[in-house]
């Protein structure tokens, strides 16, 4: 069922760039979408639709909450908000993967420490 | 699980969904129009770009879903439509496996009424069933119940059970006398502790008070069975502490039994048990419970904790010994402790092999139908094959398309089911109907929950077995020819894989025809034989006075009046009297000792059946009698020595000789031979001729009354009745019947065995027939063209059907072949039911082989014929 895409992203991952993404700023989907393409210098080539088998299972565990509106550019959009419990959510998200990260470093480079 | 809101948000869910992947398309789309893209190039970028979106918004929806169930019931929902699209198909895999299955049921749930469901007892596991066996003797003769002393000896000394009970294996018949007239009920004796040993409550009232069983008429006390409460006596609370008329004597009624307790032998039907202590009054027989060499009890005991079977049986068998120390054959007396079941452990070889070999017939019937839904499933998936690439291209995975594959077989497979369960229900009523009217046999055979839980398993094994070679099949990745609609051309590989299913089929079905067929001709040659009487013409009244308390010269005159009475009734020729029929449940032998022969090795007599019979017996049988003469009113004196043998006992004994007037001593007493009788059959129809005399009918109160008529036998029943009426309403004969309705017992295996393989048999003919002309038919439809390209090259109509023919009938020999050599090796098992016939009869064989070959010519000739019509430039047109 938690599928995402398998080529490029680990799971967990798109859930955690969409919460990041919210922390800034509430957005729509396409807005997000964008944001995660700009931000990561289109290195990570993520299907657009992926996005929202992520999005209802955030809104699921109640990560996030959504309200249809209209944006800035006068289009209908369905807003997504990030939740108390998103940010404490993505908080231990992220110090996990960043020990993740910490550990895979140290092992693909044996001689340099990941801290310097 | 929050599922169940959920639910009802569901749909706005969804639609928020769609609506938001359409405006992000749309949004984009704008962005690369922006970009200077035309809108129809930026839509298909925008398109690549989301991904698959029918797939994406399923995965989004299945978030909200809890997944399996719902995925299931998704795709139980689409099986159902998919079904319902093909009636057709689905209405012929659905009947096909009805019938398998409830063959099936039915059979299992005789099977579950004979073998498997306990008797409705506390803890039966716990319970030990005692008889004495003789380690000299086999088979069912080994095993001998007790006497009452011998009861009370394992009662008082044994060390292994907690109690210890006994019952009376045999139903007593008993006269009710309610309001001045008799009513015919049966009665089981049982020892005063016998419902505390089993553990059973009442449901109204109380049980017998245990005590020693002896102490005497001093409360003649009876419990009454749930039924009999219900039926006779409208379920009346207020019957505690009434009387009831039984046999002459007055009973209180001190309590109702449960309505699941109906005893712990299965086939006696009880309406009320009463105590031992009781034996005199009820059934008249002042010497049986003193008596330690008359064997009629059961005995059944709770085994102390943590006490085996082994042990308790080791305990008995010491205690057995020492009161039979005093008998020559002591030494090899032992007792048996067996589970008590329905049918106890020394019957149930003869109840397992029976029901076995009907299971093992259903079985193969179950296997033809699913392997004609195998059939009909492979075809449809060939017209599916579109269907399935689509869904394999939009994103469907192996995994999930071989699950809705499951998901139809197995819907299909539980509908058929539940139709099984039906069918079940209407034919074991039917089928209870066969056991012969003349025994009180009382059978049950519920639906319960082991039935349910075997068809659930034979339901599900079928749909797996039928649905699995297809949705393996329906995976296999050819789309893009099923895609484009091109049709397979010669699909040898699919074709070769159904051909074998057919092979199959008729392979089975032969194994049952031919099995069926040597059963009924079995029948036919049981029917046949003949048993050494007429079974015409002949009506049978078996009575007993004597349980009323009539004393032996009440009896006389009762019968004397009775048999003058009949004999004036119009329509009657003769009527005379005997204490046993042959072909019935009893036999006496008498030990018989004749100048220049030595007794068999162990015994000091020669044994030989013996029967008491009134004057005119064999006139009004219909056995001849071939030398001499007859009992007539003069041999009727206390002394009479005269004795009537059968042919096979003169050729015994005075082979070569006129054996009238012979003399030998039956017992102590110089007899002398009068006449000899035709030899007839007097156990069983299968018997070798055996030895049999008859004496002259002394003071036996239990009779039968035999009446040879020339109108109808229901008519004289009926006057019969009449008459007894007159002589003493409180009378009750035990049974009445025509001779061909006491015939029915002696031919219950042979008539059920014939009836039920027949029934089978068709049943995988039609079913198998079905097949061979399904895949035939498909044959054609897939071969159109090619018929069309070579009738347009000159064949004519008569080439056509032979091609198709050729193809039908080549797999028909195959399977005809096979289904020869699995008969011989299958129909072993049935040689002991079958009567004058081999297990490897040539000439049933031969017809029935020739008979499927003929059925399955014509089956492929309908299609052949319509392969036949054809028009060739249609077929090519077509293209």
């Amino acid at each position: 069922m938690t599928e995402t895409n398998p080529r490029d992203l680990f799971p967990g991952a798109l859930e955690m760039m969409i919460l990041e993404s919210l922390r800034r700023q509430p957005a729509h989907g396409y807005a997000l979408v964008q944001h995660i393409q700009q931000r990561s210098n289109n290195l990570l080539q993520v299907e657009e639709g992926s996005l929202y088998p992520a999005l209802q299972r955030l809104l699921k565990s109640k990560l996030v909450k959504a309200e249809w509106g209209v944006s800035s550019t006068n289009r209908r959009v369905r807003t997504y908000q990030i939740t108390a419990s998103g940010m404490r959510h993505l908080e231990q998200q992220i110090s996990s993967f960043e020990r993740m990260f910490e550990g895979i470093a140290l092992v693909l480079n044996p001689g340099k420490s990941p801290a310097s | 699980m929050n599922w169940i809101p959920n639910t009802f948000r569901r749909r706005k869910l969804y639609d928020d969904l769609s609506e938001e992947m359409r405006l992000h398309l749309e949004e984009r789309t704008e962005q690369l129009m922006g970009e200077g893209m035309s809108r129809e190039e930026a839509g298909r970028q925008a398109r690549r770009a989301f991904g698959n979106r029918t797939l994406l918004e399923e995965r989004s929806r299945e978030v909200w879903q809890w997944p399996t169930l719902e995925s299931i019931l998704t795709d139980l929902r689409y099986a159902l439509r998919q079904l319902r699209k093909s009636p057709g198909f689905s209405i012929t895999v659905v009947l096909s496996l009805t019938l398998g299955l409830g063959a099936n049921t039915t059979i299992f749930t005789f099977v579950n009424a004979l073998l498997l469901r306990p008797p409705a007892v506390a803890d039966a596991g716990r319970l030990g069933e005692v008889m004495e066996r003789n380690a000299k003797a086999s088979g069912i003769e080994a095993y001998l119940p007790l006497s009452y002393p011998g009861y009370a000896l394992l009662r008082d000394h044994n060390r292994t059970f907690s109690g210890f009970a006994a019952f009376d294996g045999d139903p007593h018949p008993v006269s009710w006398s309610r309001d001045g007239a008799g009513l015919m009920v049966y009665g089981q004796l049982v020892s005063s502790n016998f419902f505390s040993v089993l553990g059973v409550e009442p449901a109204l009232g109380r049980f017998f008070q245990p005590n020693n069983d002896q102490s005497g008429p001093d409360a003649p006390a009876v419990v009454i069975s749930y039924s009999f409460w219900q039926r006779q006596l409208a379920a009346d609370r207020s019957v505690i502490g009434r009387a009831l008329k039984l046999n002459g004597s007055s009973y209180t009624v001190i309590g109702v039994a449960p309505p699941s307790f109906t005893g712990i032998i299965l086939g006696a039907r009880h309406d009320f048990w009463a105590p031992l202590a009781m034996t005199p009054t009820l059934i008249h027989d002042p010497d049986r419970m003193g008596s330690d060499t008359s064997s009629w009890l059961f005995g059944v005991g709770r085994l102390k904790p943590g006490v085996s079977r082994g042990q308790a049986q080791a305990d008995l068998s010491v205690l057995t010994r020492s009161t039979r120390s005093s008998e020559p054959n002591a030494a090899v007396l032992d007792a048996s402790v067996f589970p008590v079941q329905f049918v106890p452990s020394p019957f149930r070889g003869y109840v397992t092999a029976f029901t076995g070999l009907l299971m093992a017939a259903v079985g193969l019937v179950l296997l033809i139908a699913c392997a004609n839904a195998a059939n009909l499933v492979l075809a449809r998936a060939m017209t599916r094959r579109r269907e399935l690439a689509v869904r394999a291209a939009l994103g469907a995975s192996r995994f999930r398309i071989v699950r809705q594959a499951f998901t139809e077989s197995l819907l299909l497979s539980m509908i058929a089911g539940a139709g099984g369960l039906m069918l079940a229900y209407w034919s074991i009523p039917f089928l209870l109907n066969l056991t012969p009217a003349s025994i009180p046999l009382f059978l049950e055979a519920p639906l319960d929950w082991r039935v349910f839980s075997f068809t659930l398993a034979a339901s599900v094994l079928s749909g797996i077995v039928f649905g699995v070679v297809p949705a393996l099949r329906s995976t296999r990745r050819d789309l893009l020819p099923a895609l484009k609609d091109e049709r397979q051309l010669a699909g040898p590989r699919r074709s070769r894989l159904r051909g074998s299913i057919v092979v199959a089929q008729i392979t089975v079905c032969l194994v049952l025809l031919i099995s069926a067929g040597l059963c009924v001709r079995s029948l036919l040659n049981a029917r046949s034989i003949d048993p050494g009487f007429s079974t015409n013409n002949i009506a049978v009244a078996q009575l007993d006075p004597g349980s009323l308390g009539y004393t032996k010269s009440q009896d006389r005159e009762f019968y004397r009046q009775l048999l003058e009475r009949v004999r004036e009734l119009p329509g009657v020729t003769s009527a005379s009297l005997s204490d046993y029929l042959p072909l019935g449940t009893d036999r006496l032998v008498h030990g018989v000792h004749i100048d220049g022969f030595s007794p068999p090795p162990g015994l000091d007599h020669i044994p030989v059946q013996v029967a008491s019979v009134a004057p005119d017996f064999f006139n009004t049988m219909g056995t001849p009698v071939l030398n001499g003469r007859e009992f007539s009113s003069a041999d009727i004196h206390p002394g009479s020595n005269g004795v009537i043998i059968n042919q096979t006992m003169a050729n015994h004994f005075w082979p070569g000789r006129n054996p009238v007037g012979q003399h030998f001593k039956d017992d102590d007493e110089t007899v002398e031979i009068i006449g000899v009788v035709k030899t007839g059959k007097y156990r069983s129809l299968g018997e070798d001729p055996q030895d049999f005399m008859y004496r002259t009918l002394g003071s036996q109160s239990q009779e039968f009354l035999v009446v040879r008529c020339d109108a109808g036998e229901q008519a004289t029943l009926d006057e019969i009745r009449k008459v007894i009426q007159t002589l003493d309403p409180n009378v009750v004969p035990m049974e009445m019947e025509s001779i061909s309705q006491y015939m029915a017992l002696p031919l219950f295996a042979a008539h059920t065995t014939g009836l039920l393989l027949a029934v089978f048999g068709s049943v995988a003919l039609l079913l198998a027939t079905i097949g061979l002309s399904g895949v035939v038919s498909y044959t054609v439809s897939q071969r159109t063209n090619e018929i069309g390209v070579r009738m347009a090259l000159g064949a004519d109509r008569l080439d056509v059907v032979r091609l198709i023919l050729k193809q039908g009938m080549r797999l028909t020999m195959i399977g005809v072949l096979c289904g020869l050599v699995l008969s011989f090796a299958a129909t072993r098992v049935l040689s002991g039911l079958l009567y004058g016939i081999k297990p490897g009869d040539p000439a049933t064989f031969a017809a029935v082989s020739l008979f499927l070959v003929a059925v399955a010519f014509l089956s492929c000739y309908v299609p052949a014929r319509r392969a036949a019509s054809i028009d060739p430039m249609k077929s090519l047109r077509a293209e």
